[in-house]
């Protein structure tokens, strides 16, 4: 018997992407693109204004990006924890 | 309340985010407000500038009016709206975590590099319309995504009406879109470079310019931060808003009328005296709309008003209300020919803005956080109910340092530039005048920084609230009686 915490867990896991993972690939592609743009604004850049910005939105879109990894690989863990802590318990 | 009890319990709000733009509201508050004391002291001293050109005056004081308005003000509306458009819709936020944090940091990091900019001395020199092609490229993007998250709430929500809070917000998103989108068309000299030919010229681009000027006074200073009024006063003082039909009106006549009085900016200038005029005309039929939301909300406190001797993060919304109404009155009163002619470029014109910054806006923001913080951060209660008092009361007398020193130093000076002499000379020099208002500026600088330390006094006690032990909530299950919670259409 499987605790209804765990089964909602493995549900999550097993339906494919919801809201939150669709949000972040979708997000996180458009940050990357978006950093991209950055490199080749400071890379052509006329002036320290558009330097700066340019690499700044590269720097931006990096952090960004990585934090939503960070928080994709979290969640993922968080679940198989919880899946595991109900099966142990049950 | 038995439609909420029936529903059962809410959903999992977002409030994660809510509580990021709430920090980055205190953050930015704190700058605006800091930046704007040392220009008003570098207008006292002008060697305070060192000469060095990033603390120049010309480049800090678009610092200022950005951190004020754009940070501050937009990250307190992005803190609230996204607050409650979840709590009145019952819904959690549309478009996922990451969309949200997206919100957040790019916001945030736009803020940056358009105040970066102008210490560099990039702009586009347009007042509140600084910000360089790109950055508002980047703005755009973070916009049209915020309305998207806001709208796709709206049409989620799981109450049948949509509360007049919402109405609100969603002019100023709107609106807001437009006006940038319109005023900021420009070539820029190439992709590489931050340089741009602005699309008008002469007195069409200065007419754009005030049409946006005016409106971003109209719909981020001031229909968004009704928004705020309508949810967090009846939620302070635990009474539904004193007339929901009145509150339409309000919002429809305020829409309607608001959009045309940008011309009063351009009195006695080469705009055709008919479109002065319209401006002149619509900006003094604004005061009805303007004194029926203040009614609205004062009247709110009907039964209520003993609240104000003992809670006075409500009286910091209550007394907004108030500035609401003499800033409004004061508005249109300006925008007449004749009294422009002596108030215009004149320092009466920064105390009436700052007398709506400060007395409305900054105030109804700070009652909506101190509202907010305890729930956010699930706190029994503020850490000093007694801080919250002192900084009433110091930031209210600095306001009224501001406003007095410039109404004396605007009107002094507009007296002193039209007098002249049994000759026909002018009486006066412009430096004469400079030297007259110079004890007037230092008084303004004294209320500015009363008005800072109070902020000070509000960023720590906030702070002490979600840290302190004596603040701390024992977890508690949703329950459908919680006090207020039907007021604000939730």
């Amino acid at each position: 018997m499987v605790p209804p915490q765990a089964e909602s867990g493995r549900n999550a896991c097993e339906r494919g992407m919801g809201m939150e993972e669709t949000s972040e690939l979708l997000t996180g592609v458009m940050v990357a693109i978006l950093g991209l743009v950055g490199l080749v604004l400071a890379s052509g850049a006329l002036d320290d204004e558009m330097y700066l910005f340019g690499f700044s939105l590269a720097g931006f879109a990096f952090a960004f990006d990585f934090m939503l990894i960070r928080r994709h690989y979290d969640r993922q863990d968080a679940q198989r924890a919880a899946v595991k802590a109900a099966v142990h318990h049950g | 309340m038995a439609d909420t009890a029936v529903m059962g319990p809410p959903p999992v709000y977002n409030e994660a985010i809510v509580r990021k733009f709430t920090i980055a509201t205190m953050f930015w508050g704190i700058v605006a407000f800091l930046v704007g004391c040392t220009i008003a002291a570098e207008l006292c001293w002008p060697g305070l500038s060192f000469g060095l050109p990033f603390l120049n005056f010309g480049r800090l004081r678009p610092v200022h009016t950005s951190a004020a308005i754009f940070a501050f003000g937009g990250n307190a509306l992005f803190a609230t709206s996204l607050f409650v458009v979840q709590r009145t819709c019952r819904a959690r936020l549309w478009g996922g975590e990451a969309l949200a944090e997206f919100l957040f940091w790019g916001y945030n990091f736009f803020i940056v590099q358009a105040a970066l900019s102008y210490v560099m001395g990039y702009s586009r020199g347009q007042e509140y319309s600084e910000p360089t092609w790109h950055l508002t490229l980047f703005l755009v993007l973070v916009w049209v995504l915020y309305a998207a998250v806001f709208i796709g709430t709206l049409m989620r929500r799981a109450e049948p009406h949509i509360y007049v809070a919402n109405w609100f917000y969603l002019a100023f998103i709107l609106t807001v879109a437009i006006l940038v989108l319109v005023n900021n068309a420009a070539l820029p000299v190439s992709v590489f470079s931050s340089r741009e030919y602005v699309a008008y010229s002469g007195v069409q681009n200065a007419l754009i310019q005030w049409w946006y000027g005016h409106n971003a006074v109209g719909f981020f200073l001031t229909a968004a931060f009704l928004g705020m009024m309508y949810y967090f006063i009846p939620k302070q003082a635990n009474r539904p808003v004193y007339s929901y039909r009145l509150s339409i009106v309000h919002f429809w006549s305020l829409i309607f009328m608001y959009i045309w009085a940008g011309p009063h900016h351009l009195h006695y200038t080469a705009l055709p005296d008919w479109t002065q005029d319209l401006g002149m005309a619509f900006s003094i039929m604004l005061w009805m709309p303007s004194w029926g939301g203040m009614i609205n909300g004062l009247m709110t406190l009907s039964g209520a008003w003993d609240k104000l001797r003992t809670d006075p993060a409500l009286r910091f919304s209550v007394t907004a209300v108030g500035f609401y109404g003499m800033s409004t009155f004061e508005g249109p009163v300006l925008s007449i020919r004749p009294v422009n002619a002596l108030a215009h470029y004149t320092d009466w014109v920064i105390g009436h803005v700052h007398s709506g910054a400060l007395g409305w806006v900054a105030f109804i923001t700070f009652g909506a956080m101190y509202y907010l913080v305890p729930v956010l951060w699930q706190r029994t209660r503020l850490y000093s109910t007694k801080l919250v008092a002192w900084h009433y009361w110091i930031a209210t007398l600095g306001i009224v340092f501001y406003m007095t020193s410039m109404w004396v130093a605007g009107i002094m000076q507009g007296l002193m530039w039209r007098a002249y002499d049994k000759f026909g000379f002018l009486e006066y020099s412009f430096v004469d005048s400079v030297a007259a208002v110079h004890p007037y500026y230092i008084l303004r600088l004294l209320g500015g920084l009363m008005f800072l330390a109070g902020a000070l006094i509000m960023v720590f006690n906030l702070i002490m609230t979600v840290n302190s032990r004596s603040t701390a909530q024992v977890a508690q299950p949703w329950s459908p009686g919680l006090s207020g919670a039907v007021l604000a259409g939730e």
